[in-house]
């Protein structure tokens, strides 16, 4: 079983989750830009970890036999402190490197007009780019915030195709499906979603457009949660190709748009060896090939 | 990436006089089976005796297994012993008396036209001790009017093949004697690749080119420079990649069969390994293509606009593939680099052609800075090919590169240590920080043969630091890299180990 999470913050996680995510099928990634969890108080604290993201990281990841994609972007939290903002200068010249797959995440965090600025300036990069959008949902006041977001993005005449709405839960899904953005789930131990909630979704939307990530960071989260949805989804009745089609060639559709993804092998690691679906992830912990 | 797509236009064969120890039947099976699409057949022993009496039968049977196997096939006429048990290749065609030469030759135009061959291949022969080369000549140029004459009224082609040492030596010399004869159709050129790097004065390439549309037969081998000894490929000084290549943009569309006469104790093996160096080199030749455009049309953008080299340094790796440049040496690409790394090198030392001094040291750190790791590797080997390129680079150049250089040596990642170890380091990097580079490579686990002149930087503090870092490893009870060692036996007087 082959997983792409398509949305993982791995420069807050430890090499014991690269080789667990590689044992357990994860070959590729998306780690879009966010904040430190400390707020940034200027821009060449940006340029540092974006270059980070698109060297180290992945540098990193390919040791594990795992491809690293990115997107960049201001996030929407700290669009809002004036010493951050010109950021958006530097942007550009990120979004024509290798493996930026998206502009992201923006989106809203508390609504206001210098995030309304961010948003629609990025999403007019995206445009101009040739690139997908991340699109991230508030915290508080996720529904009126969704409502906002699909409008913002039907005014900026990126298409819906090209957007992926989120950390949608069973309240703001249908408005994003309609719409016809992609829509993202992000499965947590407690918070935003769980594996029975992703599969009972599935059920009642269909697995198309459908993105599940674990979101993972710096707080309480998991890196495997897509692979126990995937075990969800075959353990509720989903077939395999069902949890290939939501856990790989989903985010390979969506990411692809941008031309820029790399699912080419590492050199050193078998492409083919993945785990059995049925034998169980557990059973497979080993780091497989040489390391480069 | 877009490499390997296109097939070659012409048809990959092998002589049978490569296959001795097989009877007919099994050699073009065994061929056909390794994927080759043609078959260049040695008239006499021990496949097709040209003068058995039942030659027709055999030729139809012949003909039949070719069809079904899909073999094109074209006449070789240079068995050894065929026509005087006693002397090689004798009589000659420039010999005073070369009548079963002739008759030969008939009887090979003959069968060509029974196995609707695409042409009889033939060479001159070596002058005999007391024959002048005027004599030769006149000889030759008799009887290949009369071989001519004959394949017209059969409807075939004869091609002459230069053989270092005889008469007719180089494709010049085969253009010489069908000018002297009036420039006959279906008198046209047989090239093999191997004789052309030990006789023709401008090599493989400026030997195809020069037969050019008259090309009707090629042969495909290795050989060293110096010495007529065809050799499996990788073996001897032939550019097959090139020679390749070349035949593509000749447009070629005949028989290009390998020429292996003295392999025959291996010739499955052979075979085999043939075939798989001949599309490694096909591979690579559209690579060396792709790459030459791309260098070409990235000169002419930046020329034009000097803020297009952003988008066109970034765009290396979509546009030409992110492969390991020499992936059986180095399958990670981390020691010689990546074919993105590569080209982003080479297109640096085009810049030098195209920016001011000032200009290009800042277009350097320009890149560098505002670049991803592979676009910085791409920066890292562009200093190398500047430095291997040029003793004397422009002190803002030096500048640069060694501020880039040091950074790039500051961090872990091995792509980016490998790439500043390169000829800029060993033309530039101050001792101290060099012996640390080199200390840094084994210390990640990076082979040595990343490093540029080692052997001619390494010193006895070096050997220090080696011996040092050598008895820390086994205090911790880990292995010395073999590397340690290579750096112990390079510095001139080494200490203890």
């Amino acid at each position: 079983m082959r997983i792409f999470d398509p949305h993982i913050h791995m420069t807050s996680r430890t090499t014991n989750d690269y080789e667990a995510l590689y044992a357990s099928g994860v070959r590729a990634l998306v780690e879009p830009a966010f904040w430190l969890g400390q707020p940034r108080t200027n821009v060449g604290s940006f340029i540092d970890y974006f270059d980070s993201l698109l060297g180290w990281e992945r540098f990193r990841a390919a040791q594990f036999g795992i491809r690293h994609h990115a997107t960049i972007a201001l996030n929407p939290k700290e669009a809002n402190d004036p010493r951050c903002v010109p950021v958006l200068e530097e942007i550009p010249r990120y979004l024509i490197k290798e493996g930026v797959v998206a502009v992201g995440e923006i989106g809203y965090d508390s609504m206001t007009p210098a995030e309304d600025e961010a948003f629609s300036r990025q999403l007019e990069l995206a445009r101009e780019y040739s690139l997908p959008a991340m699109v991230h949902t508030p915290h508080r006041e996720k529904l009126a915030g969704t409502r906002r977001t699909l409008d913002v993005v039907r005014e900026s005449g990126l298409a819906p195709g090209m957007v992926v709405v989120d950390h949608l839960n069973e309240t703001n899904v249908e408005m994003v499906k309609d719409a016809g953005a992609w829509m993202g789930f992000s499965i947590y131990p407690d918070t935003k979603m769980d594996e029975q909630r992703m599969v009972a979704i599935l059920r009642t939307y269909g697995t198309d457009r459908m993105l599940v990530n674990s979101a993972a960071d710096w707080g309480r989260s998991d890196p495997l949660k897509t692979v126990s949805t995937a075990q969800a989804m075959l353990d509720a009745g989903f077939t395999a190709d069902d949890v290939d089609k939501v856990l790989w060639r989903n985010p390979v559709e969506f990411f692809g748009q941008s031309g820029q993804l790399i699912l080419d092998p590492i050199p050193g690691f078998d492409a083919a060896e993945l785990p059995d679906a049925a034998a169980g992830f557990e059973g497979n912990s080993v780091l497989r090939g040489v390391r480069a | 990436m877009t490499a390997g797509t296109s097939p070659m236009p012409f048809s990959l064969g092998y002589g049978t006089n490569g296959f001795t120890d097989h009877p007919l039947p099994i050699a073009l099976e065994l061929l056909a089976e390794q994927g080759y699409g043609a078959v260049a057949l040695t008239l006499g022993h021990p496949h097709l005796d040209p003068f058995a009496e039942d030659l027709d039968v055999q030729l139809s049977a012949l003909r039949q297994q070719l069809d079904e196997l899909r073999l094109r096939v074209v006449i070789e006429t240079g068995t050894r012993f065929l026509l005087d048990p006693r002397h090689k290749h004798r009589p000659a065609l420039v010999d005073e008396e070369a009548g079963i030469r002739l008759a030969f030759l008939r009887r090979a135009v003959d069968i060509a036209a029974g196995l609707e061959a695409e042409c009889v291949s033939f060479f001159s022969g070596i002058l005999p001790e007391d024959t002048s080369a005027e004599t030769g000549w006149q000889r030759l140029t008799t009887r290949v009017a009369d071989i001519v004459d004959y394949a017209r009224s059969r409807n075939v082609t004869v091609a002459v093949e230069p053989e270092p040492g005889m008469l007719v030596q180089t494709v010049s010399d085969v253009l010489r004697l069908r000018t002297a004869l009036g420039n006959p159709a279906n008198l046209r050129v047989t090239v093999d690749i191997g004789h052309c790097v030990v006789v023709e004065p401008a090599g493989v390439r400026g030997a195809l080119l020069e037969a050019g549309p008259l090309l009707a037969n090629v042969q495909l081998d290795d050989m060293p420079k110096h010495r007529h000894e065809h050799l499996p490929f990788g073996e001897g000084a032939v550019d097959l990649p090139l020679a390749l290549a070349t035949l593509a943009e000749l447009e070629y569309r005949g028989v290009a069969a390998v020429e292996l006469p003295r392999h025959s104790h291996d010739a499955p093996g052979l075979a085999a390994r043939s075939m798989a160096a001949l599309r490694a080199g096909w591979e690579e030749s559209l690579r060396t293509r792709d790459l030459e455009r791309w260098l070409q049309e990235s000169a002419t953008a930046v020329s034009a606009d000097r803020g297009s080299l952003t988008r066109v340094f970034a765009a290396a790796g979509r546009r030409l593939g992110r492969g390991p440049l020499r992936p059986e040496a180095d399958p990670s690409g981390i020691l010689f680099g990546t074919t993105s790394d590569h080209a982003r090198g080479q297109l640096i030392a085009r810049l030098r052609d195209i920016l001011p001094e000032e200009e290009l040291a800042e277009t350097l750190l320009a890149l560098y800075d505002g670049g991803d790791s592979a676009e910085r590797r791409g920066v890292l080997r562009g200093l190398g090919a500047l430095a291997a390129g040029s003793p004397k680079l422009p002190a803002a150049v030096v500048a640069a590169g060694l501020r880039m250089t040091t950074e790039a040596l500051r961090t872990n990642e091995s792509g980016l240590v490998a790439a500043a170890a390169g000829p800029f380091a060993a033309a530039h990097l101050d001792q101290h920080s060099w012996r640390h580079a080199v200390l840094k490579l084994v210390f990640l686990g990076i082979s040595l043969t990343a490093v540029t002149d080692l052997r001619e930087r390494a010193d006895d503090e070096l050997a220090r630091m080696a011996g040092d870092f050598a008895a820390e490893r086994r205090a911790a009870g880990r292995p010395v890299p073999d590397d340690v060692h290579l750096i112990l036996a390079s510095s001139r007087t080494p200490t203890s180990s």
